[in-house]
C-alpha cells in the first residue's frame, strides 16, 4: 500500500472519530474542540489534493473564527439553557441512525458505480506549477471566471454582517447608551471659568462641583491641559459659552 | 483501491456528511446542531475539492472558497440568532423552542 494512502487512512480515522465525537459529546464545548480536531483533519485532505490556499482559508476561517465564534457563544449562553444529550427522545435516534444508514448506502453505491462524464480540466501539474502555485492559478480563475460571484460573495458577507449585528443587539439600547453617557470626562473648560458662569436659563444649574461647591477650586492639570467632571454631558453644553 | 483516488475522499466525505445529518436529526441543543451542520458543509467542501482534483479543474477549489465564504457570513447570522434567543426564551431545546417571539 503506497505511503499516501496509508496517511489518507489514519487522517480519515482521526476525522470521522471526532465528528463522531462532535455528536456524541456531552458538553458543547468538547463538542467544539472535536470539531476544531475534524476541521484541521480536513485541511490536511485538502493539502493532500494539492488545495493548499483552501487548507490555509480552512483553518483561518473555521478553526480560527467560526469556531472561536462558537465557543465564544457558548460562553455567553446560560449554561442551564442547554439540554442534555441522553434526553433526546429514543424515536428521533432510531428515525435519525436509520435515515443515516439509508443515506451511507445510497451514496456508497453512487461513489461506487458513477462514472466520468465531464470534461478534464487545464489544472494540470504542469499548468499550476507555470502559473506559480496553487494561490496564483486559484487567484487568476477566481477573478477572471467568477468575478462577478465574487462580488457577490462579497455583497452577501456585508449583509450577514449587518443582519448578526441588528439580531445581536440588546432589546433596550436606547436605555444602555442613555446610562453609559453618565459620569463622562469633558476635556477643556477649565473649572475656575466655569464656576464664574452665571447659572443657565430655564433651570440649568450651574456648572460647579454640585457635591462640594468651593469657590477656590484646584484645576486638575494632566499634561498642561485642564480636566474637569460633569455627570450629564447634554447638561455640559447648554452652559454659556466658551471664554 | 490501492491507489489514492477520488473514491477514497468521496466516502470520507459522505461519512461526515451522514455524521453531521445524524447530529442534526438526533441532538436538540441548538448549539450542538449548528456545529454538525458546519461539519456538513464541510463534508461538502471535501467533494467539492476532490471532484476538481480528479477532473484537473480549480473550479472546485474556488466553489469551496465562496462556500466557506457563505459558510461564515451563515455562521454570524445563526450565532447571532442563537444568542438572542437565549436572551428571550431561556433554552436552546429544539423541542422547546416553537417560535422566535417571546
Amino acid at each position: 500500500m503506497p505511503w499516501d494512502v496509508i496517511i489518507f487512512y489514519l487522517i480519515a480515522a482521526v476525522c470521522i472519530t471526532s465528528a463522531v465525537g462532535v455528536v456524541v459529546a456531552n458538553n458543547p464545548v468538547h463538542a467544539g474542540v472535536f470539531l476544531v480536531i475534524c476541521f484541521l483533519n480536513i485541511a490536511a485532505t485538502f493539502v493532500m489534493m494539492g488545495a493548499e490556499f483552501l487548507a490555509v482559508v480552512q483553518v483561518i476561517v473555521y478553526t480560527g473564527a467560526i469556531l472561536v465564534l462558537v465557543l465564544f457563544v457558548l460562553m455567553l449562553v446560560d449554561p442551564d439553557d442547554l439540554p442534555e444529550f441522553h434526553t433526546a427522545r429514543p424515536v428521533q435516534r432510531v428515525v435519525g441512525l436509520l435515515l443515516g444508514a439509508i443515506l451511507l448506502l445510497e451514496v456508497g453505491a453512487a461513489i461506487l458505480s458513477r462514472t466520468v462524464t465531464g470534461a478534464r480540466g487545464d489544472a494540470t501539474a504542469q499548468n499550476i506549477a507555470a502559473a506559480g502555485g496553487n494561490t496564483q492559478a486559484l487567484g487568476r480563475v477566481l477573478y477572471s471566471d467568477y468575478l462577478l460571484a465574487f462580488e457577490v460573495v462579497s455583497l452577501v458577507l456585508l449583509v450577514g454582517v449587518i443582519g448578526a449585528i441588528v439580531l445581536a443587539l440588546p432589546e433596550r439600547l436606547g436605555e444602555q447608551i442613555s446610562i453609559t453617557r453618565r459620569g463622562t470626562i469633558s476635556l477643556g473648560h477649565p473649572r475656575g471659568t466655569d464656576a464664574a458662569l452665571p447659572a443657565g436659563p430655564a433651570g440649568e444649574t450651574p456648572m460647579v462641583d454640585r457635591e462640594t461647591p468651593s469657590p477656590t477650586p484646584e484645576p486638575t492639570t494632566a499634561g498642561g491641559r485642564t480636566l474637569i467632571m460633569v455627570t450629564d454631558p447634554d447638561e455640559r453644553t447648554t452652559v454659556g459659552t466658551r471664554p | 483501491m490501492g491507489e489514492l483516488g477520488v473514491e477514497h475522499f468521496l466516502f470520507l466525505s459522505a461519512a461526515l456528511f451522514i455524521i453531521g445529518m445524524m447530529g442534526v436529526l438526533t441532538r436538540r441543543n441548538l448549539l450542538i446542531i449548528f456545529m454538525c451542520v458546519e461539519l456538513m458543509i464541510n463534508a461538502v467542501n471535501l467533494s467539492l475539492v476532490a471532484f476538481g482534483w480528479e477532473l484537473d479543474h480549480l473550479g472546485g477549489q474556488g466553489f469551496a472558497i465562496f462556500t466557506i465564504a457563505v459558510a461564515a457570513a451563515e455562521a454570524a447570522v445563526g450565532l447571532a440568532i442563537i444568542l438572542a434567543l437565549s436572551r428571550r426564551q431561556k433554552t436552546m431545546d429544539v423541542d422547546e423552542i416553537r417560535s422566535l417571539r417571546d
